[in-house]
């Protein structure tokens, strides 16, 4: 920071250091601070079911505690922990070869593809992808049958349901997509000269894997690693789904605390202990990764006088070294291709079965009846409406070409907007007209589908909105005004984090309930306000949360990798600090907050466990919405509405894409800024 | 300088997406809706019976009509499809949009969290609950004036202990609890439900399903000893609660009111469930590919319960009127009847006998519906009490004792 000519008229930003994260402060404060101190509060009550909010106050004590170490509780815990260290693994395992072999094995076409198919299956439900597992696995179904007939399995079919094994399963899948980004995007970073300079000074393949590109990748291994194990431990669906009793996991069990025995005391114990015990794995891992490379330095005498002993081998006359490297290559190349491809396909079964069984006549979505209609996507295609929609659309386009050649003429714009046209003629025609008019409740007849579909787009945008705000806000102030209050805001932001969503659910259900009486906040999470009921603000908050925390890193992150001067200069040039945000900071950040936001949005649509325990009828979510039906039957219509809504996501989104790539953006850079990187 | 020509689109689609290219298109896409809207079918008929005509008898019929939307939080396929769904909107008006909740106590801590905003109209809770939700404001009273179909309530059902005057609640049906077993897998005969025990920790062991809800259970402990489940003695629930935590715990495969859909999947063997919904596991277990007669009902014996399903109308609700025309509308015979035969649970209507010959004849498993006197006889009601939550708690041991 350079001194420059003094600026006359002072406009150095004036106020509290903290003023620009002042929204994020308050908004953290009301929501998650004070929701989850309560909580804590409720684990030192006892219960009494006779009273609204069923804990009694009067005689605090530690008994809750003393109750969840007791052997049968603490089992579900050690079994928790144990399914997400070994889920971990396994998609560290899995998932290494994979982002390598994008990393560095192909080019630059072939690696957005491959990236694109890791993604994809993740903008489909969460939950009709677990749902669907239940397809092949089920007992009487068509592998399992086919298993039995080639001896692989006993009488009973395939009895993997209703087991720790099954949930094993479907969260090593549901997580692998969010260990392999992280891992390519730090593989991508690494500079290929150190690699090469690493093979040019004598080392060979694995000690170049070992010694080079593992250690710098290591701060993305340890971005997947809390990527997907903080989110496991927590988990409440899958085990719910697929889980039955042997797979209970402590998330499904402190929910039923709260939702069936009302012993909030109890759960509220569980989940604080929870929470202690995530942080220990995590403090434990770090201190391994840490000890491990001071353990290694004991070895290295040894290895090297091995490395000394292997170069003093007399060479096999005749064949060039460079022969066997080739050789050798090609077979991993071949082996990780082979492997990437393995992934892919086993990343697509559950969304390929889900897009079979839309097909089903049969009434079950799980059960295959043998037999395929397209009556359930007739109910989609009600020719009224949807033509009705059609015309809107193509009267936009037409409306967008008569307008652009009129103005053309009148020499306003240049020729150049025409490509503006498909793009928000689709957006007013399916996104805006489907918020207003809900055209497409009329489309699925029963279950609300339609109306859960609304909710869910209509509850992740302003979510995102929120986000990104906030996000912004206060990862500009974070790293340009950093202090002593950012310190405390970064524990608040990494406890957002660290907390799994089922705590988060529960302390905002508990919460809403207690702040009815204040005026102004009870009538907007009461009545609500405008088009937008109780239960849709209910919902913004709660889905606001985690992503406003990711957006507020991946700016931070954006921001502190540029230094100051262009601000400085803005400053200096007499800007005042509004402007100055506005026209330098803003547009630095733009490409972080508009990743932040892709990324608040996908969260946010896929957001089933906080959203079902705030929930209010008017304001249900596609995930709550089948969350409900799993406990009816879920009939093969749930199919086409999830393809359908993945449909609407990936076409949204990939307008968005689009605007970013014409803004400079790659998609490597988009995945980085995701990263924070 | 060249201008560019900036679009949101790849260089070589640019030239391509011009009217022409639209128009043809968009009669691709109109010409692929029509074909897949011709293939679309109907509905799919419920799992009942089409009602035959009109009862004979006195009946009312009054039907009020009403708009808008209507919320109803209930048990899982307790309506049938096509009555919540397009002969609600075509006879009543209303767009309904349902819930479902596995046990008594997710409905109350549903509604105690909404604290008079849940948004729900109308909720469906197990008789005795109610007394403590009217305590705690989570359901209101009921207009009777607009439920003027209420007089075809068999009179037996009306008026219960716990909501004397139906001043919160008119009967839904009522039903009984007992069990379903794969005779194949289980060769012996089973009849009581200490079979049932002996079967979840021999031959089934790890491949049974036990009801969601506490009371249910432990229930099962108290008839399966021939004793009242609403006793109080404190040896009982101790010992009950020693079996079911240290013995029986472990031998469970799953927690699950509905076991109808799981059956059919082969997730079980033996299952314990409520009447109405086991009568639709067969049909599920038919549609998968399955053989019905593998599968035997087994009421509970020596003794059982009787529980009833009643309709309130929540606190705070957004379209009462909705409410009360739709339960007034429910009480309707003919609708009843209907319902009746997708649920497979007794309605409670007057002369429900003549109605059943009348509008179906061609009802299949009538005896998992109607009881005679003799099993009537060994039901028992549920009384709410201290013991209640205690059985939640007991509920709760187990569960985590079963995933050990």
């Amino acid at each position: 920071m350079a001194a420059t000519v003094a600026n006359k008229r002072g406009w150095r930003p004036r106020g509290p250091k903290f003023a620009l994260a002042l929204p994020s402060i308050i908004w953290y404060a009301a929501f998650f601070v004070a929701p989850i101190v309560f909580v804590v509060l409720y684990s030192f009550g006892t219960k009494d079911i006779n009273r609204l909010v069923p804990v009694d106050f009067s005689n605090p004590s530690t008994a809750s505690y003393s109750a969840v170490f007791d052997e049968t509780f603490f089992k579900v815990f050690r079994g928790t922990i144990r399914i997400a260290i070994s889920a971990t693994l396994l998609c560290l395992l899995i998932g290494l070869p994979v982002a390598y072999f994008a990393a560095f094995k192909v080019g630059e076409k072939w690696r957005a593809i491959v990236l694109a198919a890791v993604v994809v299956p993740s903008f489909t439900s969460f939950l009709i992808r677990t749902v669907a597992w239940r397809i092949p696995l089920a007992p009487n179904g068509m592998f399992s049958k086919w298993l039995q007939d080639i001896g692989l399995v006993g009488d009973n079919g395939i009895q993997i349901l209703e087991t720790a094994a099954a949930v094993q399963l479907a969260i090593v899948y549901n997580y692998l997509g969010f260990m392999i980004l992280p891992l390519y995007v730090a593989f991508d970073r690494i500079d290929v000269l150190l690699r090469e300079a690493s093979k040019d000074l004598g080392a060979g393949r694995i000690a170049t894997f070992f010694s080079v590109t593992l250690p710098l990748a290591g701060p993305g291994i340890a971005a997947g690693v809390l990527l997907t194990f903080i989110p496991m431990c927590g988990d409440y669906v899958t085990a719910t789904v697929l889980g039955g009793a042997k797979g209970n996991m402590i998330g499904a069990m402190i929910a039923s605390q709260f939702n069936q025995a009302q012993n909030w005391p109890l759960g509220s114990a569980m989940a604080v202990l929870m929470i202690g015990a995530v942080l220990l794995v995590l403090v434990a891992g770090a201190a391994i990764v840490w000890a491990a490379p001071n353990v290694l330095v004991v070895f290295e005498p040894l290895v090297q006088s091995l490395r000394r002993r292997a170069a003093q081998r007399p060479r096999q006359v005749g064949v060039a070294p460079s022969k066997h490297f080739a050789l050798a290559d090609s077979v991993l190349h071949r082996a990780l291709g082979a492997w990437t491809v393995l992934v892919l396909v086993f990343l697509f079964i559950p969304v390929g079965l889900v897009f079979m069984h839309s097909f089903n006549r049969g009434n079950s979505f799980t059960i295959w009846s043998y037999a395929v209609s397209t009556k359930w996507w007739g109910e989609l295609f009600d020719a009224a409406v949807f033509a009705q929609t059609v015309a809107l659309f193509a009267a936009l386009v037409a409306a967008g070409v008569v307008a652009q050649r009129v103005l053309r003429k009148r020499a306003k714009f240049g020729g150049g907007h025409s490509g503006w046209i498909v793009p928000s003629a689709f957006a007013l025609a399916i996104v805006v007209n489907g918020v207003l008019t809900r055209w497409y409740a009329t489309l699925f007849d029963f279950s609300g589908i339609g109306d859960a579909i609304r909710n869910s787009f209509l509850a992740a945008l302003g979510a995102t909105i929120i986000a990104v705000i906030l996000g912004g806000t206060s990862g500009v102030a974070l790293a340009r005004r950093p202090g002593a209050w950012s310190s405390a805001f970064m524990v608040v932001v990494f406890l957002i984090l660290v907390t799994p969503e089922i705590m988060e659910a529960l302390a905002l259900a508990t919460w809403f309930p207690r702040i009815q009486e204040v005026p102004l906040v009870g009538y907007v999470f009461g009545s609500g306000w405008g088009p937008f009921n109780g239960g849709m603000n209910k919902l913004w908050v709660g889905q606001s949360m985690y992503s406003s925390a990711v957006v507020t890193l991946i700016v931070r992150a954006r921001l502190a990798g540029l230094d100051e001067s262009l601000e400085q200069a803005a400053a200096d040039l007499g800007a005042p600090p509004g402007r100055a945000f506005r026209q330098i900071t803003l547009p630095l950040i733009a490409s972080a907050m508009i990743a932040g936001g892709l990324l608040s949005f996908a969260l946010c649509l896929d957001n089933a466990v906080v959203s079902s325990l705030i929930s209010e009828a008017g304001s249900t979510t596609f995930p709550v919405a089948l969350l409900g039906a799993t406990r009816s039957t879920i009939k093969p219509f749930w199919g086409v509405g999830a393809i359908s809504l993945f449909v609407v996501t990936m076409a949204s989104l990939w307008c968005l894409v689009v605007v970013l790539r014409r803004g400079g953006a790659s998609a490597g850079n988009i995945a980085a800024t995701l990263t924070g990187n | 300088m060249t201008k560019q020509l900036r679009m949101l689109a790849p260089e070589a689609f640019r030239d391509k997406l011009n009217r022409r290219a639209f128009l043809k298109g968009g009669t691709v896409a109109a010409g692929f809706a029509v074909v897949l809207t011709a293939c679309g079918g109907s509905d799919e008929s419920s799992d009942g019976g089409e009602s035959t005509g009109e009862a004979s008898g006195d009946y009312s019929r009054v039907v009020n009509k009403a708009s808008g939307a209507l919320a109803m939080y209930t048990w899982g396929d307790y309506n049938d499809p096509e009555l919540v769904g397009s002969l609600a909107e075509s006879e009543l008006g209303v767009t309904m949009k349902v819930d479902y909740y596995p046990s008594n106590e997710d409905l109350i801590t549903k509604l105690a969290a909404g604290a008079g905003n849940s948004g729900f109209d109308i909720v469906v809770p197990t008789g005795p609950y109610i007394p403590q939700m009217v305590e705690k404001g989570l359901i209101q009273k009921l207009d009777m004036s607009k439920i003027p179909n209420f007089s075809n309530v068999d009179t037996a059902y009306v008026g219960r202990a716990w909501d004397a005057g139906n001043e919160y609640s008119v009967c839904k049906n009522w039903g009984s609890t007992g069990y379903i077993y794969n005779k194949t897998k289980i060769t012996r005969k089973m009849e009581t439900w200490q079979d049932f025990i002996d079967a979840c920790m021999n031959e089934a062991s790890g491949d049974c399903a036990m009801i969601d809800t506490g009371p249910n259970l432990c229930g099962m402990w108290y008839w399966s000893k021939g004793k009242n489940w609403n006793s109080q003695d404190e040896a009982d629930i101790a010992e009950c609660e020693r079996f079911l935590v240290e013995e029986f715990a472990q031998h469970i495969k799953a927690f699950d009111s509905y076991p109808s859909t799981k059956l059919a999947e082969g997730a079980y063997s033996v299952a314990m469930g409520w009447n109405g919904d086991l009568r639709q596991a067969y049909t599920r277990i038919e549609d998968a590919g399955g053989d019905p007669d593998e599968w035997v009902w087994v009421l509970g014996a020596p003794a059982t319960e009787l529980w009833m399903d009643t309709y309130c109308v929540a606190a705070g609700a957004p379209n009462p009127e909705a409410a009360h025309a739709w339960i007034n509308w429910e009480l309707v015979p003919e609708i009843s009847i209907r319902d009746l035969q997708y649920h497979g649970y007794n309605t409670g209507m007057k002369n429900i006998d003549t109605l059943i010959q009348e509008l179906a004849p061609d009802l299949v498993r009538g005896e998992m519906i109607f009881f005679t006197p003799e099993q009537v006889a060994t039901f028992q009601t549920q009384e709410i009490s201290p013991l209640t939550d205690r059985q939640v708690e007991i509920m709760n041991k187990v569960k985590a004792k079963a995933g050990g």
